[in-house]
């Protein structure tokens, strides 16, 4: 995709001059609503405070209809792929995961429960053929080493 | 007795359904902060003359429901949701690599649903327990709230520097105040948005100078990969007992109930610490991912109910992150709900609901909250997820706040106003990014110079 306007804002990308647009539009549009709900209910409601409230009420809607306006206008930055989780790569992803968060005992080791869960998703296969080749790994090990106390204790339980 | 509850019937069905309705919708829009959304909307309810317990359920359904949908960007986008997701992040986003993602979805939604159920009655046994303090409370007030504000800035990701930062922060607002003070303009809400939206606002202004601009310049749009979607139940109404195992359930009970009672510390911290505290004791990985994403789902329900609930019902008072900050209309919203700074007398739903009231729309709110944003987020999750991030732009998202800031500004002191809503959004925005100085601190300084200031300043 072309564009040298893209910038990180709020932690998303936005297309500058997009940007501007959207501060004008959604700025005008909630103002504008507000300030003639303000006047038009200033003729009908006689107490200024609850006319005001109101107005509020429109105000908000105004945000609202702004944002419609610019989620019209301008096209969301963001490459949306679908259906690309790469299953080729799932032992990669375990080993990741087991140096991030170390594991105490297998697949065989889990309630019935969970270990037909893991079947229905097929995924079962994968972790056991992961923790076959990697038992006595490093990362499992390290990871055992550095649970502490904490994994003594659900070692006992 | 019944016969109040039934007259206010209808009233907290309908205010429940709206909030359910619309936070539901709220929730599926990631980066929606909980404050930045639920208490611009609670304060219009409670402004526009709702009754009391309307503007309850109105609240309590929103903030349940939204915590529920939030998990639908968080498991299926690998954005956040808001706030009180990103604790989750880092399990879903694993069991989105391992094909998984719908796994993640529900064992998050299973949990929350769980929880909220077990957090109303906890909640109210607890502030029934805590009443008989109230009265001390009430009159220890100012200083409690000191207490509470330093707690919390230490717990910050900022430990110390948040400390000291509160003082020159509680500066910056009482000098605020007496400004607007002497031009006749006295203000609240401006506050909490601007501390809410401060992360927005400094980064317009940011992206502005040139030098920061060209720092945040991206050569190519963010990526996301959709992940498939795949339902495994007959039916519309899943039930969640059947979605978490017996351990999961068991785990994300207790910790509903243990966060129920923590309501004075930061919500997400208690989301991470429950997490870690499961996380430890379960053996295999993979079980470990799907029971922490359970039980830390059930915490963000539960603490931000007890949040909630306890100070409010116990003391009317807003003694914790949750009350000072999302569901702040609800202690303080002048000229129908005010806390008197000098007294310690509170006007607000403390003294217009009653204890059997709390516990009953309670309970409804869960319930409806439950009704419409369960099923609606197991069964249309990823039509939903795929619709928001393909037709609502970031740009939207941003116009959207920047009319919430200038219709709030403006409605609630003018210009004034607006120009508050700004400068605080932008210090609280730069203390947060570079001193960890978050949002909940900030809450808690705005507490302190307007409870404590003036009772020390009486004091000399």
């Amino acid at each position: 995709m072309r564009n040298d306007r893209l910038l990180e804002v709020w932690n998303d990308t936005v297309d500058g001059h997009h940007l501007i647009g959207s501060l004008i539009i959604g700025g005008a549009v909630s103002l504008g609503a507000f300030q003639a709900a303000e006047w038009l209910l200033g003729m009908f409601i006689d107490d200024p405070r609850m006319a005001r409230t109101y107005a509020m009420l429109f105000g908000i809607i105004g945000c609202v209809v702004g944002g419609a306006i610019c989620a019209c206008l301008f096209r969301p930055k963001r490459e949306v792929v679908e259906d690309t989780v790469d299953t080729e790569n799932l032992q990669g992803v375990l080993a990741a995961l087991y140096a991030d968060y170390g594991s105490r005992g297998g697949v065989e080791d889990l309630p019935e429960a969970v270990r037909s869960e893991l079947r229905e998703l097929e995924l079962e296969e994968a972790f056991l053929v992961y923790e076959r080749d990697h038992v006595q790994g490093d990362a499992v090990a390290l990871a055992e080493h550095d649970l502490g106390r904490a994994g003594r204790e659900g070692v006992k339980s | 007795m019944m016969d109040a509850l039934l007259a206010q019937l209808p009233v907290a069905l309908g205010m429940g359904i709206i909030g359910a309705v619309v936070f539901s919708a709220i929730g599926l829009i990631s980066g929606s902060d909980e404050t930045t959304t639920i208490a611009p909307l609670t304060l219009l309810v409670v402004l526009i003359g709702v009754p009391p317990a309307g503007v309850y359920t109105f609240f309590l359904a929103g903030a349940v429901s939204k915590h529920m949908t939030h998990a639908v960007p968080t498991a299926l986008l690998g954005i956040p949701g808001d706030t009180m997701a990103t604790p989750m992040m880092r399990e879903a986003n694993y069991l989105r690599q391992l094909g998984v993602p719908h796994i993640a979805l529900r064992k998050m939604i299973s949990g929350g649903v769980i929880a909220a159920l077990i957090a109303v009655p906890v909640t109210v046994v607890f502030a029934l327990l805590l009443a008989p303090f109230g009265g001390f409370v009430q009159h220890t007030a100012p200083y409690l709230f000191l207490i509470a504000a330093l707690a919390i800035a230490y717990f910050s990701p900022g430990r110390w520097a948040a400390v000291l930062a509160l003082g020159p922060f509680v500066l910056i607002i009482v000098a605020l105040q007496n400004l607007t003070a002497a031009h006749g303009v006295k203000l609240g809400v401006s506050y909490f948005l601007g501390i809410a939206i401060g992360p927005l606002i400094s980064d317009l202004f940011l992206v502005l100078s040139p030098a920061e601009r060209a720092r945040r310049k991206r050569d190519r749009p963010a990526r996301f990969s959709l992940a498939p979607d795949v339902k495994r139940w007959s039916g519309y109404f899943p039930n969640p007992l059947k979605v978490l195992d017996s351990r999961q359930a068991s785990w994300t009970i207790g910790t509903a109930v243990a966060s129920s009672l923590t309501f004075v510390f930061s919500p997400v911290a208690m989301t991470v610490i429950m997490g870690e505290v499961v996380s430890s004791r379960i053996r295999h990985v993979y079980h470990r991912l799907t029971t922490t994403l359970a039980v830390r789902n059930g915490v963000t329900e539960s603490t931000y109910i007890a949040e909630a609930l306890i100070p409010l019902m116990a003391f009317g008072l807003p003694l914790s992150p949750v009350a000072a900050g999302p569901a702040a209309p609800l202690f303080n919203a002048p000229p129908r709900f005010t806390v008197d700074s000098a007294s310690g007398q509170v006007n607000n739903l403390h003294n217009l609901l009653g204890t059997w009231e709390f516990l009953i729309y309670g309970l409804l709110a869960v319930v409806l909250a439950l009704l419409i944003a369960y099923p609606f987020s197991m069964n249309y999750a990823r039509r939903a997820a795929s619709f928001v991030s393909r037709n609502i732009s970031h740009e939207a998202i941003i116009g959207t706040f920047v009319g919430l800031i200038l219709v709030i500004g403006l409605w609630e002191g003018g210009l004034l106003g607006l120009l508050v809503v700004v400068t605080v959004g932008l210090v609280g925005g730069f203390l947060s990014r570079l001193l960890g100085f978050n949002i909940g601190v900030q809450f808690m300084g705005f507490y302190i110079a307007v409870l404590t200031v003036p009772a020390l300043t009486a004091l000399l």
